[in-house]
């Protein structure tokens, strides 16, 4: 499979739409990323990795039903797709393989 | 919605934002909105609402509309894509093009921060509309009047307690004042300046007391450049500077120091003190006095209070103070806008020199005659080339294209054009501006303004369109059937290109002419015979003795000084003809005294004050009579020399041993005249003079007085030797020696008289560079003429050739078609050139005569430069092998 190459932030919108499973749109995932990492994100920002995690494939998007309180717009929900999934996979495979092999007290000129 | 966010974001987002995502996209928008309004934070949520529909304008986000996908957005990139395709295919004629537009631009600019630098003096200071500078005009008959823009010291007081329209009066005077201990002694101009001086005007006070810099009559304020210059790095607020006064030496102290004060200002000072000293300086009866004028005064009038009222109200107010001294309507004050200073020749030039408001509109008419003629050139240049272009027309309209989508097209070319035209143009403007400077003395400085980047794009869409306008008209106009049958287009179009060019020679051989007859006017005064003989003479300013308290001690002492210098410099072999006198050639205002002669006639005359060898280090020689003689005691008392206009002027016959027709003059008797030199720049005749040894006698016997020039008297003489750089050396050495104190300037009667013609000789230099950038214009314009030309006749050439036409009747045959339009482009300019320089040549007293051959000249060389635009193609096309221009279909 061809690796596609994904950035920090668009990780943390993808692990933040994985871990809201099927509740997941732009404003709830802005304060998702804002309580858990303490990042002050503008919401155009989460649109743009949205749409650009969805040209990608990594994510899919359906329409919900319609609310009172958006002006009656309806919420553009996100869901994990399987390659979504599966480079989140292969990431945290690397990261952990890393983390592993690290000495149990590493710092800076030290190691045990 | 009971709150909702800003309407005109909301629709602006619904109108750019791609339909499929505007439902989600302004769902989530409101919900943040409605988040932060919930939380309390209504004007957040709006900013933050607007703040995020801006941040969505994105690609991504616009990309799929189709409302914008079919619109004039779309258009408009598509033509610029063609239109850069064009100009690419066409490089020549697109840099001929760009070449002439962007030296049009560049003089535009050169010219036009020129011009706004004359117009923008005064300007920055904030009061501006309410400050007032006032006149004093005492009328007592026909031929007496005294016009000042300096005016008693009195005004202040009265204009302050009679006028409750004014706010504040304020004064200003420059005086020369020695500054400095020891060695750094230096003549500096000190200003005496009212106390409300800095709240007045918007000088900005940048260290030391801001709020009231003249508390004390010992304060003195300093411009940063004189803070260095006294004292270096070091904080100069707080120290002493010593001012010698009169003949005290007095200790002022630095109490602030402003801001160097910028070019366009009519009020130009470094150092400044209160006028608390005034009692001081003019002693106490100036004080009260009103008919000694020293000082500019300048009103700052009220709010919501107009002048008018103030006008209406002067001369009750000067009645109740000179009843019994003048008559009513003898006395006149009046108020000039401060921001009318510096272009009104109407008011006598104050302390400041004045611009010449004609010249300043003639340069902005040129500058903007010279963009004028660029963007003529580009039109028609750009018609040429529809004949190239017919096709893609032709095809365009057949397509479907719109008359008006076509016009679009047009336009952007020229648009694009310009702009990169504007970017060379300013890129050249910058580059050049220090050659400009230094070619005209006109000191622009181009610091980058906001309004600059308004300026520039305002230009590029005016000159785009306005030169692109015409050949977008005419080409969109084309007919479809007859471009695509290949017929060439009718010829009555031709003429309005034809216009353009004569238009373009008109104002090419005007500004030929206007350099030429400017020139010879200038070579025609600088190198007039004035009557004197002035090469190699140096003159060196004498000091007065502090003590002198009158004119003619001031006058005695500076020569008694004088004369030390002389004995000491006669020693040196170069060094010949020393003389003194009160006034110099080369330098205007020479004393002007008046008086009432016994019939009852105003009179006024000039007075040069002399030693015995004056005379003949100028060589100045009587016609009649004889010169002063050295060893003659009487001479040095009262004999007089006058020179032919005086003679005139008081109606004297045999003048020799006579008087002037004057009762209360001391004795005195004429004992030469001498021919009428001119003493005074070429602008005016030659006026009355009286010269003498003694000045008591004469000033026993006048009523008013004025001086332009300094009369305290300078050393001059004439230096031979090889190197003029050693009179340098010789006068520094010799001068260190006998006066430590004082500051040594010395100069050339030669440049003091070029001098006197600098602002006609800037004028000149700056008609010169329009000329030969306007002369680059057309010679580009008619280059690309040409080769449109040529290619159009390419056959008729070829079989021309074939039939066995020379290649010199075959550059006659195409120079030829230019011939009528350029001649009726030279006849139009004569009328024009001549009624302009004439008016110009009308404010000298010595002019040259317009005549004929220096409209030939101008339109030979324009003839000249015509023809060589020409034949650089035209050389080339007769030289095209027949076979190959005719074959091709």
């Amino acid at each position: 499979m061809k690796r596609t190459h994904i950035g920090e932030l668009e990780e943390l919108v993808l692990l933040t739409v994985g871990s809201l499973y099927e509740q997941a749109y732009a404003v709830v995932i802005l304060e998702v990323i804002k309580d858990q990492t303490g990042r002050k994100l503008d919401v155009t920002a989460i649109h743009s990795v949205l749409r650009r995690l969805e040209g990608k494939g990594f994510i899919a998007s359906s329409m919900g039903g319609a609310t009172q309180e958006r002006g009656g717009r309806r919420k553009k929900f996100f869901v994990l797709s399987q390659a979504g999934r599966q480079v989140l996979d292969e990431i945290m495979e690397v990261r952990s393989a890393l983390y592993n092999k690290m000495p149990k007290l590493t710092f800076a000129g030290f190691s045990i | 919605m009971t709150n909702h966010p800003p309407r005109w974001a909301d629709r602006f987002l619904e109108w750019y934002c791609n339909p499929d995502l505007l439902e989600d996209l302004q769902g989530d928008l409101y919900e943040m909105y409605e988040h932060k309004v919930d939380e309390g934070k209504p004007r957040l949520a709006r900013w933050y609402f607007i703040w995020c529909v801006l941040r969505s304008l994105r690609p991504a986000v616009i990309n799929q509309n189709s409302k914008l996908k079919n619109s004039t957005f779309m258009m408009t990139r598509n033509n610029f894509k063609i239109a850069f395709r064009v100009l690419w295919r066409d490089k020549f004629n697109s840099i001929l093009n760009l070449a002439g537009l962007a030296i049009g631009i560049t003089c535009f600019f050169l010219m036009g921060f020129y011009v706004k630098q004359e117009l923008s003096f005064d300007q920055f200071h904030s009061k501006k509309d309410k400050i007032y500078r006032v006149w004093l005009k005492e009328v007592y008959g026909e031929d007496q009047i005294f016009f000042n823009s300096s005016t008693p010291i009195i005004f202040e007081k009265v204009l302050e307690e009679n006028f409750g329209e004014i706010e504040t009066v304020m004064q200003y005077n420059k005086r020369s004042y020695l500054v400095g201990e020891g060695d750094d002694r230096y003549n500096e101009n000190v200003g005496i300046i009212s106390p409300e001086f800095f709240k007045v005007f918007d000088f900005e006070l940048v260290r030391g007391n801001t709020t009231n810099p003249l508390q004390s009559r010992n304060n003195i304020v300093l411009s940063e450049s004189y803070a260095r210059k006294y004292f270096g790095d070091k904080d100069p607020i707080g120290r002493s500077l010593a001012i010698q006064i009169g003949e005290e030496v007095r200790e002022f102290n630095v109490s602030a120091v402003f801001a160097d004060i910028r070019k366009e200002s009519s009020i130009q000072v470094d150092m400044a003190i209160s006028n608390e000293n005034n009692i001081d300086i003019y002693g106490e009866r100036a004080l009260t006095a009103w008919f000694n004028v020293n000082q500019e005064t300048y009103v700052l009038v009220k709010e919501n209070a107009g002048i008018k009222t103030v006008e209406a109200g002067i001369p009750t107010v000067v009645m109740s103070y000179l009843k019994g001294r003048v008559d009513e309507g003898v006395y006149n004050i009046g108020f000039q806008p401060l921001t009318d200073i510096h272009l009104n020749p109407e008011i006598p030039v104050g302390m400041e020199p004045i611009g010449n408001p004609r010249y300043v509109s003639i340069l902005a008419i040129i500058s903007i005659l010279v963009l004028v003629t660029a963007g003529v050139n580009y039109a028609t240049l750009s018609i040429g080339q529809s004949l190239k272009r017919s096709k893609e027309v032709g095809v365009r309209k057949v397509m479907g294209a719109l008359k008006s989508s076509l016009i679009n097209q047009y336009l952007s070319e020229s648009v694009i054009i310009t702009f990169f035209a504007v970017i060379i143009g300013i890129f050249l403007t910058h580059l050049t501006l220090p050659i400009f400077n230094e070619l005209t003395g006109a000191d622009v400085n181009l610091a980058f303004e906001s309004w600059h980047l308004l300026l520039y794009a305002g230009l590029v869409m005016l000159i785009g369109i306005a030169s692109g306008i015409y050949p977008a008209l005419v080409l969109s106009r084309l007919r479809v059937i007859s471009i695509l049958k290949g017929n060439s287009q009718s010829n009555s179009k031709h003429n309005i290109q034809k216009a353009m060019v004569v238009f373009q020679f008109v104002i090419t051989v005007f500004l030929i002419s206007t350099t030429l007859i400017m020139r010879k006017q200038l070579d025609f005064i600088q190198t007039k015979d004035i009557g004197v003989n002035y090469t190699a003479t140096v003159s060196v300013p004498l000091y007065q003795s502090a003590s002198a308290n009158s004119l003619s001690t001031a006058i005695s002492t500076a020569m008694e000084k004088g004369e030390v210098l002389k004995e000491k410099l006669k020693q040196y072999g170069d060094i010949d003809d020393i003389g003194m006198g009160t006034h110099v050639f080369g330098t205007d205002g020479w004393a002007n005294l008046a008086y009432t002669d016994n019939t009852e006639t105003f009179r006024r005359f000039n007075l040069l004050a002399v030693d015995p060898y004056y005379l003949n280090t100028f060589g100045i020689t009587v016609i009649e009579g004889r010169v002063f003689d050295s060893e003659s005691g009487l001479d040095k008392r009262q004999s007089i020399i006058v020179n032919q206009a005086a003679v005139d002027y008081f109606g004297i016959v045999d003048p020799i041993g006579k008087q002037l027709p004057g009762n209360d003059f001391g004795d005195h008797a004429i004992i030469g005249v001498t021919h009428n030199f001119n003493y005074s720049s070429l602008h005016s005749e030659v006026e009355p003079l009286i010269i003498t040894q003694n000045i008591t006698p004469i000033f026993q016997g006048i009523s008013d007085n004025g001086f332009g020039d300094s009369p305290i008297p300078k050393l001059v003489f004439r230096y031979s030797g090889a190197q003029l750089s050693k009179v340098k050396d010789i006068l520094e050495s010799e001068w260190e020696n006998i006066f430590p104190e004082e500051e040594l300037n010395f100069s050339f009667v030669e440049e003091n008289m070029k001098f006197q013609y600098e602002s006609e000789n800037r004028m000149n230099r700056l008609v010169t560079v329009s000329t030969l950038l306007s002369i680059i214009i057309a010679g580009l314009g008619l280059l690309g003429l040409t080769v449109l030309v040529i290619n159009s006749r390419i056959k008729e050439i070829g079989i021309r050739k074939v039939i066995g036409a020379s290649g010199f009747s075959i550059f006659r045959l195409l120079a030829g078609s230019f011939a009528p339009q350029l001649i009726i482009g030279i006849a139009l300019s004569i009328p024009i050139t001549y009624w302009l320089m004439n008016d110009w040549l009308n404010d000298f007293a010595y002019r040259i005569d317009l005549s004929i051959d220096m409209f030939v000249l101008g339109g030979l060389i324009s003839i000249t430069i015509a023809l060589l635009a020409i034949s650089f193609h035209t050389i080339k096309a007769t030289m095209i092998n027949p076979v190959e221009s005719i074959k091709t279909e």
